[in-house]
């Protein structure tokens, strides 16, 4: 069963990118995107895991009790908090294309021209 | 290019990678049995070192606060590229004027979902404190409890209405509040060089481990933190909010 973490994390990346590739619409693409982001959370989590041990929480535990990683855990708050905001982000550029262009479809954007 | 030649072009490529994403897969360290060498010195030296139970907030505001200080910006440049976005268009003289509902149905609330919103809202907002004050201790910090305190303070626009909601968070203050947690998280890095110690050294005293306030730096760091996030998901949720409105007069829409 040791490989299940990387083949989910590998899958969950292929699903999002059939999305993107596939998509009709940029909401959905946006969520394709966070599709994707959710493969890296499963690939940190997996590396910092260890079995049979606690959280790195040591207020009721003594410091020596085996703990998976924590450096691992701050990497994936990092990465939550960054998505959360960059799809904000992604958000208001659809609404500013769905203003400017009429549409939502990648497919019927073309480039602009002068 | 159309939409059949773009997935013929993605199932060649994925044909061509997947049998190296195959072996990296098969040869992956052992899931749960490898050894984690940056961890385990962290969870060994962190509580006598800094005083702190919560190593995550370890990493996170005091061994690696400069990564932290980079994330943190990101934040507020995302939250500002939105901001630009949706406040240009409308123009910043009427950032903080109510809107009207526009061609919406105002619908009447339910007393439930009033009463529901009355007695969540203050909890949410003190539990999203607590998770804030308690990051040296117990899982949580800014990064989780703004984000809590924010999705909160949406129960005044669910239970309430749209215009108390406008009335009560004034998108000016939150701007200058996002602003100011920026800078209390760049101060905690630069100060402390002040005194000739390293960016972002932890040089406040750092209490009794276990007490709610110890840790030094990190408590202030996490403050700054929970300010920007909080001030920030709120502002998203205003300007978001706004773009269902109607234009008022000699405005574009």
């Amino acid at each position: 069963m040791s490989v299940l973490p990387w083949a989910t994390a590998a899958w969950l990346f292929a699903v999002g990118i059939y999305g993107v590739i596939s998509s009709r619409h940029y909401v959905h693409l946006i969520g394709c995107l966070t599709v994707i982001q959710s493969a890296t959370y499963v690939v940190l989590l997996s590396v910092g895991y260890r079995f049979g041990s606690v959280a790195p929480i040591f207020y009721t535990r003594p410091p020596s009790t085996p703990a998976v990683d924590p450096v691992l855990q701050a990497l994936v708050l990092t990465d939550i908090v960054v998505g959360a905001t960059v799809t904000a982000l992604l958000l208001a550029l659809t609404l500013q294309v769905h203003k400017k262009r009429g549409t939502v479809n990648p497919e019927r954007l073309r480039p602009l021209r002068k | 290019m159309t939409r059949k030649v773009r997935l013929l072009i993605a199932a060649l490529c994925a044909l061509l990678i997947a049998p190296a994403i195959a072996v990296m897969i098969l040869r992956m360290p052992s899931f749960g049995h490898h050894p984690l060498p940056y961890g385990d010195a962290i969870n060994h030296a962190t509580v006598a070192e800094r005083h702190v139970t919560n190593m995550v907030s370890a990493v996170n505001f005091d061994y690696r606060a400069f990564d932290t200080l980079g994330e943190e910006l990101m934040l507020v440049a995302a939250v500002t590229g939105t901001l630009v976005l949706l406040r240009g268009r409308r123009g910043e003289s009427v950032s903080d004027r109510a809107a009207q509902a526009g061609s919406r149905p105002v619908c009447e609330r339910s007393e439930a979902v009033t009463l529901a919103c009355r007695l969540f809202l203050p909890l949410i907002v003190a539990f999203g404190v607590y998770v804030i004050l308690h990051a040296q201790l117990t899982p949580g910090g800014g990064f989780q409890g703004g984000a809590i305190i924010a999705s909160g303070a949406l129960l005044l626009y669910l239970g309430e209405s749209y215009r108390l909601w406008r009335r009560l968070v004034r998108a000016q203050l939150f701007d200058r509040l996002e602003a100011a947690g920026a800078i209390v998280l760049v101060l905690c890095g630069l100060l402390p060089m002040v005194r000739g110690a390293a960016f972002f050294e932890n040089v406040l005293p750092l209490g009794q481990t276990g007490a709610l306030i110890s840790g030094g730096l990190i408590l202030i760091e996490n403050a700054g933190v929970a300010l920007a996030v909080t001030a920030g998901f709120v502002l998203l949720l205003v300007e978001f909010l706004e773009e269902t409105r109607a234009a008022a007069d000699g405005e574009e829409s």
